[in-house]
């Protein structure tokens, strides 16, 4: 993409910068031997063979906002376990023992600049329980929309989750009707909305916001899709072929606009951003 | 009852679906076909009938009672094409001004290879956020399962009812299993974690109104359960169709923006929220 040098110059890639993550000493994609200096300078893709690792909530932030920029909101934000949900762990002590790792629900969201440009930046972390989309997840992400679409300002979103989260039943499927209705707000008020789909995205977060994107760019080798092939192979007794549900298997189905390499993102958001606003 | 006992009776291979309500309710129903894309999914009937007086799109899942009708109705598992012609339908609606009944009763969306190759996922996505726009009355019954996101992409409504022994879930109890335990044979004690169960749904918020099912359940008198049903949606139907649309529209996003208002969070979660 040619038209995407200027901006490549122009805005810094923000790799070194980047918060460490814990890493295997190999890579899964090609088994070569990592070096955290190295990938994270490459946005934790893998220079030898691409392989995307994932990535937290804190890394995304870094790799997307300017720096010093993040402003985050609703942090705060708590529910409780509801369905006094037991077995076979008990919910409220799962969600209480991430809270202490240091992780801040399956959603964080807030403002930012990207390339000078304000948006509003939310982003799931698939490490606090599976990236579920749960009631505080959905009321951050539906909180931000309305501001955005009030001010106007551009929204991105970076998805990594299961889905809705099983432990809080059928509040977390309501949050799927709470988020779109925020999503069709958004578009309502003619504002930018770029969703972003890492691995993975499946369940009632690709059946709601994650595919409504004004343009859908997905992370190459992601899985991308509702039913996950678990349970697929087990309903339907069906063999799933290679690349089934993956990033390129939903752009040549019609489901997102691209599979670009992470390196390329901040580039790509930021260009995607002037000529949409 | 047990939980479990109460999944089976919304399961009942004998409960009426909603071709015999909608029949009972609308006795001149037109069934309409197809999402004007590519196919017409049987797993959801569409059409319209004079209900109450007044021309009323009537849409709903439906499920099979012998094996090659369940085959063909694919057990009220709809794949994208469902989720497409409810919306050329609810445009349909919103042409004419005729409001809309939306009976739910789905295990999920059909969780196969061809569903995720034709994009179920942002089939659903879609629904759920068009539903919002749609500019005439709208109300919505779960009459057996009303499972996850299959059910949900045909559940955002004005007002939301439920049958007495109907379930309300974020995924079927096999499937949460299969999710939180990776075993699906835990489906028992998923379905009791869940609070899955009419009364649960209820005092969640998450519906208006529980509607009563005749002696030995809705299976046992196809007409009781339907003239009860038909008294209830016609009850929260009326005062919609006082409203225009953006009231409507505006009172639809409240109702589902602030949905989990009731729960213990903090800082509070409801309406006007910096």
């Amino acid at each position: 993409m040619a038209i995407l040098e200027r901006h490549r110059e122009q805005v810094a890639i923000q790799g070194g910068d980047l918060p460490e993550i814990l890493l295997p000493t190999n890579c899964p994609g090609c088994g070569i031997g990592l070096e955290l200096e190295e990938l994270r300078a490459h946005n934790y893709v893998c220079t030898h063979c691409g392989h995307h690792f994932r990535l937290g909530a804190d890394v995304w932030v870094a790799l997307i906002a300017d720096s010093g920029s993040w402003n985050e909101r609703w942090a705060d934000v708590r529910s409780h376990d509801l369905l006094d949900w037991t077995v076979p762990k008990p919910y409220q002590e799962t969600v209480e023992r991430l809270l202490e790792d240091g992780l801040n629900e399956a959603v964080r969201t807030g403002t930012c600049t990207l390339d000078g440009k304000p948006i509003w930046l939310a982003t799931f972390d698939f490490g606090f329980v599976g990236g579920t989309l749960s009631i505080v997840a959905g009321e951050r992400l539906a909180r931000g929309m309305e501001q955005a679409a009030s001010s106007g300002t551009p929204y991105v979103l970076i998805s990594a989750s299961g889905g809705a989260r099983m432990q809080e039943g059928v509040l977390a499927l309501m949050q799927l009707a709470k988020v779109n209705a925020a999503v069709g707000r958004l578009h309502d008020a003619g504002v930018p909305y770029f969703s972003v789909l890492t691995d993975p995205t499946f369940g009632g977060t690709a059946a709601s916001l994650a595919l409504l994107g004004d343009i859908n760019i997905a992370e190459p080798g992601a899985s991308i899709g509702f039913t996950g092939p678990r349970v697929i192979k087990q309903a339907t007794y069906a063999d799933l072929p290679p690349g089934f549900q993956s990033a390129e298997f939903q752009l040549a189905h019609g489901q997102v606009d691209m599979v670009l390499p992470r390196t390329e993102l901040r580039p790509l958001l930021a260009h995607l951003l002037e000529m949409h606003t | 009852m047990s939980v479990w006992e109460i999944v089976e009776l919304a399961r009942h291979p004998q409960r009426p679906y909603s071709l015999d309500y909608i029949r009972r309710i609308a006795p001149d129903f037109i069934e309409l076909h197809g999402d004007r894309l590519s196919a017409d999914d049987p797993a959801l009937v569409a059409g319209i009938g004079t209900w109450h007086g007044r021309t009323t799109v009537f849409l709903g899942h439906q499920k099979g009672r012998s094996m090659k009708d369940r085959v063909a109705r694919n057990w009220g598992m709809m794949h994208p094409e469902g989720y497409r012609k409810a919306l050329r339908l609810a445009h349909h609606a919103a042409k004419f001004g005729f409001p809309i009944i939306s009976l739910i009763d789905t295990p999920g969306a059909y969780p196969g290879a061809g569903a995720e190759e034709r994009g179920i996922a942002a089939a659903i996505a879609n629904a759920i956020m068009e539903w919002f726009r749609i500019p005439v009355p709208i109300v919505a019954a779960v009459i057996g399962e009303g499972g996850s996101g299959g059910a949900l992409g045909m559940g955002v409504a004005d007002r939301v009812i439920m049958l007495e022994n109907s379930i309300y879930s974020v995924a079927s109890p096999e499937a949460a299993a299969s999710i939180v335990w990776r075993d699906n044979t835990r489906k028992v004690e998923a379905a009791e974690q869940l609070q899955l169960t009419s009364g649960e749904i209820l005092a969640m918020g998450v519906v208006e109104e529980v509607v009563p099912e005749p002696k030995g359940s809705a299976s046992a008198n196809y007409d009781a359960a339907a003239e009860a049903l038909d008294e209830a949606l016609h009850r929260h139907m009326r005062p919609l169709l006082e409203l225009d649309a953006s009231e409507l529209r505006q009172h639809r996003y409240d109702r589902f923006r602030y949905i989990d208002s009731l729960v213990h969070a903090e800082p509070h979660f409801g309406p006007k929220i910096d």
